[in-house]
């Protein structure tokens, strides 16, 4: 209970103290982000070390005629563990970005706001609650995308809100269908749907994929997700690789195990051809990516591609693909996050963001670099790092449902993540050395890093992937 | 005494205010005294109307009937408070006192000096006696009469500012809301002349034995009162009239046309169509269909229409227009989630509608401009009257836990209980293009650099007026309990549902 | 054809106000000038009262008031003429307050015609 409301509350609180210290200085306002998103990591930790020992958190409130519950299961638990870390590296490199950046008053605020609807996202115990986050998520991390406040940033924010709603309305229409078929919401009690039989479970599950395809940019409703990427460069990588597009692919992962359950989903037809329109995401996703010249662009497309793995390991209704899919997350995000890291990096100090003129960047920015590199190994799916293991269960997932094209595509979408990634690091380490203003000064240590610290994470989980074993089988169990 | 009160209490919520604003017109050199006055009869208003609706709410939907001059009902006119009446009765008692607390000291610009004022007073106070009295009447003719006198009024109120845009406004209404008042006339002509009676629920029996016989006749007094009552509620596509009238209008004036006016036909309808025709004629007459159609084309044409303006109010004016659509697709729905949820969102656009009027008023005031773009930077210059307009356009848009959401969930489940997907698509549809509409002023106003002038909030009236409907508007959405289970028994009494 | 012709002929006042509310509404809608507009609405009342009065009429029906001799003999419903009475109280106050508008109107534009004074404004609003 307390720890729920700690962990939920925690950035909320931390943006009303930000916005009632319009006069703080820099120093005060980074020690007052930092201590709430830690206070969020801290409290999540343990909710989920609760929850994976089988503990019980739940907090049932009726408002508005309706019943909204926060009742985290191990899934939730995961996806809020993995967002509220991410978080506070990002607050750390933030403070690195925002340095010379303007409306750092503005940026905190709805970076701590972003946060609590995350962990609500994560935490929520049935569909409205869910749907209300999700809500909340989209209008908290409005203003971060329009951060620029440039006529660029400003369309894309306009198709981030118009992407996002209809969405969203399709989601509440989905939800009041599940309610009028089945009488309840909640997910604690086993799959909704679970003795549902009646036609029109193929369009529901339309409306769910779709809705929460929007965040989870599965294509053709990936559109808003480049043009997102005007926003900071913190919020690149946290909102549009991790909890924004998580709590889509979240969304959708909860509609398949806990709306459906995995039973029914094996009698709907549109199941069925659900893994293949992820298998399209992701080959499309990542040759789009293989000719964006801009570096934000090109990660952005990756990230589209990326995401589908793990709704593909969730669509092979699989023991393997669920642990593939769950392991996916997390060592995905660590990577990612990485990636745009390095991206902000090389973009401040560099003053490069095109692909072609990377040439002797390395040897002005090496650690950069460097982790730019592991980090684009871990996309091809190297061993010494963790996402060798979750394509690994991924594939298994795939063969295990009888569908061994599956385990072809990730095979060839490795390869294509190599020809996406390696060249550039090889290219930047050739040549003459760059002009940059070189990776010293306070702020560049405070960008670089959470960078080096998150490539050794993904190194460390790759090389002991049994750290994080015991969380994805909570959330196996649960399911199988 | 109090029995004595008691009794009588129902044609005196309806009586007061009109027999106030005739009282107000000598009171003219003391505008002092005729601003407290309205206020002290709209405050007292709502006192009585929460207590009439806890009275129908604790008997249970049992209805209060007055019988006027002691006559019963075949032959006098009855007030009904039923728990339709009720929850009007409580809408309007509840928007009106913030709108004539925000017209206290603000009238000068818009409207003129003290007389002027006071002549806008009193066709206000016309106008809310008449909205409190089409909740309680139970009378055919005696709607026709309401009728007239809130039009009349309307127009009043459109033309109360000077100049010949406003008038031409207020005379394009007049004629086209007399065209509408002359086939709801005819209509109530029909019924009369197939049942002998002018009591509704007299009328209806009748109609029930005789309709067989007639059913051209009562196929046209139903189209009669469609149409009639569309034009006068602006239900597309017969809004043309509503964009100009309520844009020109003085603010408070726009305020109570768009949230409570235009709602007060839609009840007379309403109660007309469940109330004599009932539930199996518009069955029969495939009423609910039409009914449903026409608000999805409302909800539709009227947001995407609300894109193309450029000028605040009347963005907000084509919005209500897409309400409309809301309002009459849920009745169309006729099972008790959909018109329950129809009553709960017609409330809450009634405070929505009235809130962003009122904050739109305050801002085209203070900045003197009226382009949705002019607002860059009022957010931070206006922080209530910005505050509060955000908070209603979220309201509007259907975010949860704000007072649009729970009727629009409930119209979800009326529709989509009657497997009518469309029309929840269109809902859904009609959200987002709402959000689209609204939200760009927020952007404008919070996220962009304000110029250097001075630009302050409203006065101390008007604040409160503004934080009350902003209360309001998450009040119902986080606790809309005692409002939501009238409108639950306004929606069984409405279908004959037990 | 002759039954129909019957049916016309007895209930001569339902079409006279059928085709009086045609008339009347056809002003309205089509005519520019604000006078004519004004009088289509009247017509399409006065329909309007009459189909109601023609509702309460009855072939040889006597005044309404109650005599000693013939009291079993049918009389006229007096309730519409009373409703009429009201409607013509409504009618013309509209009216009042619609001339009221139109001369408003007449003194800022010089014209009543609607068409022309939305040439005015429009050109009003290019200069």
């Amino acid at each position: 209970m307390l720890e729920l409301g700690m962990a939920l509350f925690s950035g909320v609180t931390g943006a009303l103290v930000v916005a009632s210290l319009p006069k703080a200085t820099e120093r005060l306002r980074r020690a007052v982000v930092l201590l709430f998103s830690v206070t969020g990591m801290v409290f999540s930790w343990r909710v989920a070390i609760k929850i994976f020992n089988g503990g019980n958190i739940g907090i049932i409130a009726q408002l508005g005629g309706l019943t909204w519950s926060l009742d985290p299961d191990p899934l939730g638990a995961m996806f809020g563990l993995i967002a509220s870390t991410l978080w506070v590296f990002a607050a750390i490199y933030s403070f690195g970005y925002m340095e010379r950046k303007t409306r750092p008053q503005t940026y905190y605020a709805f970076f701590l706001i972003s946060l609590s609807a995350t962990l609500g996202v994560a935490f929520s115990g049935n569909l409205l609650a869910l749907y209300f986050f999700y809500e909340l998520l989209t209008l908290a991390t409005y203003p971060l995308v329009i951060h620029e406040r440039s006529a660029d940033a400003v369309k894309a924010g306009r198709k981030y809100i118009i992407y996002s709603l209809s969405g969203a309305a399709a989601i509440l229409i989905a939800i009041v269908l599940t309610y009028i078929w089945s009488g309840k919401i909640d997910f604690a009690s086993g799959p909704i749907l679970v003795n549902t039989m009646r036609p029109g479970l193929n369009l529901l599950l339309a409306l769910f994929v779709g809705g929460f395809g929007v965040k989870a940019a599965l294509m053709p409703l990936h559109r808003w997700l480049p043009a997102a990427m005007v926003a900071p460069t913190p919020i690149s990588a946290l909102l549009h690789a991790v909890a924004v597009v998580y709590s889509g692919v979240y969304g959708i992962l909860r509609v398949v195990y806990s709306v459906f359950g995995r039973e029914l989903m094996g009698t709907l037809s549109l199941a069925r051809k659900l893994p293949w329109v992820a298998a399209f995401t992701i080959l499309v996703g990542v040759i789009i990516a293989t000719q964006q010249d801009v570096l934000k662009r090109r990660l952005a497309y990756h990230t589209i591609s990326q995401l589908s793995y793990i709704l593909l390991g969730a669509f092979t209704l699989q023991p393997w693909g669920l642990g593939g899919a769950i392991l996916h997350m997390i060592s995905y995000s660590t990577l990612k996050v990485t990636l745009f890291f390095c991206a902000g990096i090389i973009a401040e100090r560099a003053d490069e963001t095109a692909v072609s003129r990377m040439q002797g960047v390395g040897w002005s920015l090496p650690k950069t670099m460097i982790a730019f590199g592991v980090a684009s190994l871990g996309m091809v799916g190297m061993l010494p790092l963790n996402t060798f293991w979750s394509k690994y269960y991924l594939m298994r997932g795939g063969v295990q449902s009888g569908q061994w094209s599956l385990a072809l595509v990730l095979i060839g979408s490795g390869i294509i993540n190599a020809i996406c990634f390696l060249p550039t690091v090889v290219a930047s380490f050739q040549g003459e050395k760059a002009k940059s203003s070189g990776e010293t000064g306070g702020n560049t240590m405070l960008m670089l890093g959470p960078t080096l610290c998150l490539a050794g994470i993904a190194l460390l989980i790759g090389l002991y992937p049994g750290i994080v074993w015991p969380g994805v089988e909570a959330v196996v169990n649960r399911f199988f | 005494m109090t029995a004595v009160i008691k009794t009588h209490l129902p044609v005196f919520v309806v009586a007061a205010p009109l027999f106030v604003s005739f009282l107000l017109s000598p009171m003219a050199r003391r505008f002092g005294w005729v601003q407290s006055l309205v206020v002290g009869v709209q405050g007292l208003g709502l006192l009585l109307a929460v207590y009439l609706a806890g009275m129908i709410l604790k008997s249970s939907g049992v209805p209060i009937i007055y019988s006027m001059g002691g006559w019963p009902a075949p032959w006098g006119i009855e007030l009904w408070t039923g728990s339709l009446g009720a929850f009007f009765l409580l809408v309007v008692a509840g928007v009106t006192l913030p709108i004539s607390l925000y017209a206290v000291n603000n009238l000068s610009d818009e409207v003129g000096d003290a007389t002027r004022s006071t002549r806008f007073f009193v066709l206000y106070l016309l106008l809310a006696g008449v909205l409190a009295g089409m909740a309680l009447t139970n009378d055919l003719f005696n709607i026709f009469v309401l009728v007239e006198v809130a039009t009349i009024s309307c127009c009043g109120l459109v033309s109360a500012r000077r100049g010949p845009n406003a008038a031409k406004a207020a005379f394009n209404y007049l004629i086209l809301a007399t065209l509408g008042s002359g086939l709801i006339l005819g209509g109530i002509g029909l019924v009369y002349m197939i049942t002998g009676n002018l009591n509704m629920g007299f009328a209806g029996i009748a109609l029930n034995g005789v309709w067989q016989d007639y059913p051209h006749v009562v196929w046209m007094a139903m189209s009669f009162f469609l149409v009639g009552f569309g034009v006068k509620a602006a239900l597309f596509p017969l809004h043309v009239w509503l964009p100009d009238a309520h844009s020109t209008a003085p603010t408070p004036a726009s305020a109570i046309l768009s949230g409570l006016a235009v709602k007060g036909y839609i009840i007379c309808l309403v109660k007309i169509l469940f109330g004599v025709f009932e539930v199996h004629l518009l069955d029969v007459f495939r009423l609910d269909q039409i009914l449903v159609l026409l608000g999805m084309l409302a909800i539709l044409a009227g947001s995407i229409l609300a894109l193309a303006q450029g000028e605040l109010k009347r963005r907000l004016a084509f919005s209500t227009v897409a309400q409309v659509g809301y309002i009459v697709l849920g009745f169309g729905l006729m099972n008790i989630k959909g018109v329950a949820g129809t009553l709960f969102y017609l409330a809450s656009h009634a405070v929505i509608k009235s809130t962003l009027f009122l904050a739109a008023g305050a801002l085209i005031s203070a900045t003197g401009k009226t382009h949705v773009k002019d607002f860059a930077g009022v957010g931070r210059k206006m922080p209530i009257t910005m505050g509060v307009f955000s908070i209603a356009s979220l309201g509007l848009v259907g975010i949860p836990l704000f007072s649009g959401f729970v009727g629009k969930w409930y119209l979800l489940l009326g529709s989509l209980e009657v497997g009518n997907l469309t029309a929840a698509g269109v809902i859904g549809i009609g959200s987002v293009l709402c959000a689209i509409y609204l939200f760009p002023i927020i952007r404008t106003a919070y996220f962009e650099p304000a110029p250097e002038d001075d630009w302050q909030d409203p006065g101390v009236p008007q604040r409160l007026a503004l934080v009350m409907l902003g209360i309001a508007v998450i009040g119902l959405g986080v606790l809309p309990g005692p409002l939501l289970q009238l409108a639950q028994k306004a929606a069984a009494d409405l279908l004959i549902i037990p | 054809m002759k039954i129909l012709l019957g049916k016309v002929l007895i209930n001569y006042p339902y079409f006279a106000a059928v085709i009086l509310f045609a008339i009347g509404s056809a002003t309205v809608l089509t005519r520019s000038n604000l006078f004519k507009k004004l009088i289509g609405i009247n017509i399409m009342e006065s329909a309007i009262f009459l189909m109601f009065i023609a509702a309460g009429s009855r072939r040889d029906g006597v005044v309404p008031i109650l005599h000693m001799d013939d009291s079993l003999r049918p009389y006229i419903n007096p309730l519409p003429s009373a409703l009429m009475l009201t409607g013509i109280v409504v009618s013309v106050s509209v009216t009042a307050f619609a001339l009221a508008l139109i001369v408003r109107l007449y003194r800022f534009y010089g014209t009543t015609d609607a068409k022309r004074m939305s040439d005015i404004r429009n050109g009003v609003a290019k200069e």
